[in-house]
């Protein structure tokens, strides 16, 4: 299977980069910021968020400025949920191409997941700026980051891929995904640090794949430490959900011109 | 030659009903479900289509014909039987399917070439004769959205047919285009027809399938109805939109619009054009003249009902669609006069035919006098060939003689150069 998927992925790799770059420039076109609103998202919400807590309800973030910690946290999480719901929309959105003319469907989900990976470099380098500007050191752990993406991005393109495919059978799914944001959001270490979660609950805590992609950005980012064990169940888990939702996609893509 | 496209046996069904899709049937296919719950859009239809051959497909709405690309490009995958294509296709169901309206003609071209299956290389070389076949060089860095429909249409044209396809398909979307533009495209498909390609084309217009197909498929409620030459398979076709209308008008009593395609019109069929034929002048029936003879357009009309002073009329058109001759009885300020119920008759007119070599399709009907429908109408009641002509070119026979004077002109002559010029004010 995945064998096949890299197969795929490089007789098509043309037209997919072709497509990314057709949602980068059409997203941008005709707005005054442009880029910009890569970053103006993730620093906006890490802001409010500060005011909060810091001023409101105080989180204690040990010797981290709390914008910095949420910043961390909200750059990985913003490019998981605008990936997730632009290739859950990918197919609907794009229906009169798939009703008419054949190629790779799982072309238009890898693209729109693409294109929001250009929003996440940009984020990321205004992390640094925001890291040197608080005089915080970068050190070894920072090579783990490309692994941790890599987990990223296969736990996004699984659900992404499932996600898309049932939109194109039940539009539901589009409401689902924003209900289900919402409560992932707040089960994942965004706001507030895994010390604050009780140690009763940890084990069942950790089986949210995204609370461990999170924290090991912050173990690796902000305590220049590695990632622990919570990691490789989320590299597990995101491993299954790529193969399940990759599998589910090829299983229905031939029906989707007949029902979209 | 080696087969292109092999159709086997192919059907498509589709479940009726608003309900919502069932997941399971993607995974299972349609198998559990009534007959009385599917619509077969394409039901056991089968062709197949050698490397340079081309197959016009015709047909009511509604009839599988879209069906039949969509099935022959894998967008949609058949209920049963076997399609098989040989070789890259390339196909146009919708112009610019896929063009972003903000971005520029030159990211489309590459943006929709991908799509078609072009690497970027390929696109990069073939690049100049896109946007010379397009016309829009003046207008590459500008947003799609600012072009005109026919810009548009070219662009989306020029593309598809640069792929370099040995199957191309193409639906009903030279329509949208001028004049001026279809000669580009039928020039184009002739130009791939020649390098091998296969062609199939949906169309409405019979000229152009006329104009592009060696062979014609009709298709039918998702049946095929007649295969073979395209210019029987026009002929088949024509014969069944009347058939179909002329049974509807008997059984209904009413003027239905007949859905041919062609126009939306209203064949009542209270006189009813029994036989046609052209006659030459010792009354024999004929299908070929020479330039210049005399005939008779001979037509036999049977009277369903009464009818007031009807209007008799034929023309004349060349193959591709062009009229070159077209008279009435009201034209010729003939008064005809009133007939009644089950009554029968004769009409002739008797002609000369200043033609030149060719084939030429002959069309009659009968309205009534106020022309507001047709009572009947028979589209290339026949076909005749006109044969001689010196070898001149064209459609009229001028027939021209040649004089030539020495040393001095006859008489003074206009010279063009000092004509005042005239300006055309339309």
């Amino acid at each position: 299977m995945q064998n096949t998927y890299i197969n795929t992925l490089s007789a098509n790799h043309e037209l997919v980069l072709a497509w990314t770059m057709r949602i980068i420039r059409a997203r941008y076109k005709q707005s005054v910021l442009g880029i910009l609103w890569a970053v103006i998202q993730p620093i906006a919400s890490a802001i409010i968020l500060s005011v909060i807590f810091t001023v409101f309800v105080p989180v204690d973030t040990g010797n981290v400025p709390y914008l910095v910690f949420s910043y961390t946290a909200m750059v990985p999480w913003v490019f998981f949920s605008s990936a997730l719901t632009d290739m859950v929309d990918s197919l609907v959105n794009n229906s009169q191409l798939v009703s008419k003319i054949y190629f790779s469907r799982e072309v238009l989900p890898m693209a729109a997941m693409l294109a929001r990976l250009l929003d996440f470099a940009i984020a990321i380098a205004i992390l640094v700026v925001l890291l040197i500007y608080n005089r915080m050191p970068f050190a070894q752990s920072w090579f783990y980051l490309p692994l941790v993406l890599l987990i990223q991005i296969a736990l996004t393109l699984g659900l992404g891929l499932a996600g898309a495919a049932l939109n194109v059978y039940y539009r539901d799914i589009k409401h689902v995904l924003v209900l289900g944001l919402q409560l992932w959001f707040y089960a994942t270490p965004i706001i507030y640090p895994v010390s604050a979660v009780p140690e009763w609950l940890r084990p069942f805590y950790f089986l949210n794949p995204m609370a461990g992609i999170i924290s090991a950005y912050r173990a690796i980012i902000l305590n220049q430490a590695l990632p622990d064990s919570s990691l490789l169940l989320s590299a597990i888990s995101a491993l299954v959900l790529f193969i399940l939702g990759y599998w589910f996609f090829k299983k229905t893509e031939h029906h989707f011109a007949d029902i979209i | 030659m080696s087969i292109a496209i092999q159709f086997n046996n192919v059907s498509k069904c589709y479940r009726k009903g608003a309900g919502l899709p069932k997941l399971i049937e993607a995974l299972g296919a349609l198998k559990d479900l009534r007959t009385d719950q599917v619509h077969w859009a394409v039901k056991e239809v089968s062709f197949e289509l050698q490397g340079g051959q081309s197959l016009g497909i015709i047909g009511p709405n509604g009839a599988g014909k879209t069906t039949i690309l969509k099935l022959l490009s894998k967008v949609i995958r058949p209920s049963g039987g076997r399609v098989e294509v040989k070789g890259r296709l390339s196909a146009l169901l919708e112009l610019g399917a896929g063009f972003h309206p903000d971005l520029t003609g030159r990211d489309n071209i590459f943006l929709n070439g991908a799509i078609l299956g072009m690497r970027k290389a390929e696109i990069r070389s073939r690049f100049d004769q896109i946007i010379d076949f397009a016309g829009i060089k003046d207008f590459l860095d500008t947003p799609v959205k600012r072009y005109s429909s026919g810009m548009y249409a070219r662009l989306g044209f020029a593309i598809a047919a640069h792929v370099d396809p040995e199957v191309l398909l193409v639906d009903e979307v030279l329509a949208v285009g001028d004049y001026a533009f279809q000669q580009k495209c039928h020039a184009r498909m002739d130009e791939l027809r020649a390098n091998g390609t296969s062609l199939i084309l949906v169309a409405h217009s019979m000229d152009a399938i006329r104009r592009v197909c060696t062979h014609g498929l009709v298709m039918y409620r998702g049946e095929n109805i007649f295969l073979g030459s395209a210019a029987d398979a026009i002929l088949s076709y024509t014969n069944m939109v009347r058939a179909a209308s002329r049974a509807a008008s008997l059984e209904a009593q009413v003027s239905i619009p007949v859905d041919g395609g062609v126009s939306q019109r209203i064949t009542t069929f209270d006189a009813e054009i029994k036989n046609v034929a052209l006659l030459n002048t010792s009354r024999q029936p004929i299908t070929m003249l020479h330039s210049g003879s005399s005939a008779i357009v001979a037509i036999d009309v049977t009277f369903n009902k009464s009818v007031i002073r009807p209007i008799f009329a034929f023309y004349v058109r060349t193959p591709d669609g062009r009229t070159v001759y077209s008279t009435t009885t009201r034209l010729m300020n003939i008064s005809t006069p009133d007939f009644a119920a089950g009554e029968n008759c004769r009409v002739e007119f008797p002609i000369t035919v200043p033609l030149l070599e060719g084939y030429y399709e002959l069309w009659v009907n009968v309205t009534p006098y106020d022309m507001s429908h047709f009572y009947d109408i028979l589209e290339r009641a026949l076909e005749f060939w006109v044969e001689g002509g010196n070898g001149a070119e064209g459609i009229t026979d001028f027939d021209a003689q040649f004089i030539l004077t020495r040393d001095s002109f006859p008489e003074t002559l206009p010279n063009p150069q000092s004509m005042p010029l005239v300006v055309n004010h339309e």
